[in-house]
């Protein structure tokens, strides 16, 4: 039980962390925003396993998420605009609400006929 | 006689065909013969002030906006005299605007308003470039621009409608002292006529607004799911909550059996699901807020804003009132 308190500490302080990390990122000048946009390639190597799963997993899958963007694609823009932490955690907290809430809570949208949640990267970033 | 019929029949058989071409001749000669000199029959046409301002008006009338644009422009350019330049220059701006133009309308207006100083036009313009700075939500530079309008304009009234306007720019963004500030500069004149006082009354239930604080949704999330249901929502607390759960759970039966690689692994991706358990509470706050926000915004323009663009199709200063009983 020791360690799974230790365990949890150290998963809150990390989780903290990352917490101060994206809200230091919010506050930074436009310059250094400019900046970060200049790593669209480094961005392109670190969704290349998002671009496989596209390509070869999603494909055979099926086309099944709920929202749109889909959620590879979420992670893939998260990741470009915000680099791979911070990219990993709003991905992650994509995983958490896809289909559920926020299908009641977010305006709708129709893709090729089928009617998808419009959940983009834009409307979870906007007030940092 | 044989013969003589014989010679008659002929010459008849050469003078049709040949009555024809002279007749062909003389219908199309005169037109060859013109060339590009202008005759009675074909003068040149004479462009009015009139003719062209009144084509202009008709492309605006039937919203062909960008060729009444260009329209205008040619009766500005060939009638630079004529009083009704002015209202050209701001229907050039109109036609921008209405088109869907924002930027170019800005251009437009502003070329007005530095031709012409305090004028009626000069004074719409002001409105219309605030307009268009609020449809491309750059709401400080429409902020600027009315602020200029009220420092130089001598009209009473424009200074009140600027406020006025100004005050609803902050409401749309939310700003509700500066609102008021704005809305108390209007003079007792016309605060009837802005309806004030039921703003006023509008403006004082904001504190009403239901409001969820993003950091407390934070804080609560160290508990996975907790900041979700702070935010209500009810089915993404239970699965950040399950998720979250199962996942230390695995990563700490991982360790304590020695299994560090896989304990490692499982570890990673806790961590982000975790930090995404307390970003997602953050950031349902903030949507939350906004959500909230924004529909007490649109309630209260739809019941106490007057509506100042109704002079829009060039029918003058018309002031329409909407409420609901």
């Amino acid at each position: 039980m020791n360690k799974l308190f230790r365990f949890f500490l150290f998963l809150i302080v990390l989780a903290v962390l990352g917490a101060n990390a994206f809200a230091g990122q919010g506050a930074k000048p436009d310059y250094v925003k400019s900046a970060n946009d200049g790593n669209a390639k480094k961005g392109d190597t670190l969704i290349f396993p998002i671009k496989i799963y596209q390509k070869y997993i999603s494909s055979a899958d099926g086309d099944r998420c709920p929202s749109y963007p889909t959620c590879s694609q979420y992670c893939s823009e998260a990741i470009k605009k915000h680099g791979a932490f911070l990219g990993w955690i709003m991905c992650s907290d994509r995983l958490i609400r896809d289909g559920r809430d926020e299908t009641r809570l977010s305006d709708p949208v129709w893709v090729n006929g089928k009617k998808r949640t419009y959940d983009p990267v834009s409307n979870n970033d906007f007030w940092w | 006689m044989i013969i003589m019929h014989t010679r008659s029949a002929h010459s008849t058989c050469l003078f049709f065909p040949l009555a024809f071409f002279i007749s062909l001749f003389l219908s199309v000669g005169p037109s060859f013969a013109a060339g590009d000199t202008p005759t009675p029959t074909n003068p040149l046409m004479v462009l009015s002030a009139d003719k062209q301002f009144q084509y202009a008006q008709d492309l605006f009338s039937t919203k062909d906006y960008s060729t009444a644009s260009g329209e205008y422009k040619r009766f500005v350019y060939f009638f630079p005299k004529d009083r009704r330049v002015e209202f050209s220059m701001y229907q050039i701006g109109m036609s921008h605007f209405l088109g869907g133009h924002y930027q170019e309308a800005v251009s437009a207006f502003k070329k007005l308003t530095e031709q012409y100083f305090d004028t009626e036009y000069a004074t719409k313009s002001y409105y219309r470039i605030s307009d268009a700075y609020i449809k491309m939500k750059a709401f400080e530079q429409a902020l600027i621009d009315l602020n200029n309008l009220v420092t130089i304009t001598h009209n009473p009234d424009a200074k009140d409608e600027a406020y006025y306007r100004m005050g609803w720019i902050y409401i749309e963004t939310a700003s509700w002292n500066e609102a008021r500030r704005y809305f108390n500069k209007i003079s007792a004149k016309n605060r009837h006529k802005f309806e004030l006082k039921k703003l006023s009354a509008a403006l004082e239930k904001e504190t009403a607004i239901p409001h969820k604080n993003p950091k407390l949704a934070g804080f609560l999330s160290i508990v996975p799911g907790a900041g979700y249901l702070y935010c209500g929502r009810y089915q993404d607390a239970l699965i950040a909550f399950l998720l979250n759960g199962g996942l230390i759970y695995a990563a700490y039966e991982s360790f304590d059996k020695g299994q560090s690689a896989l304990g490692g692994v499982i570890s990673f991706v806790e961590f982000g699901f975790y930090s995404g358990n307390i970003y997602g509470a953050i950031s349902s706050a903030h949507k939350y807020n906004r959500e909230k926000t924004g529909q007490f915004i649109q309630h209260i323009k739809e019941n106490v804003k007057i509506n100042l663009s109704a002079d829009m199709k060039n029918k003058g200063v018309t002031l329409s009132l909407q409420w609901s009983f």
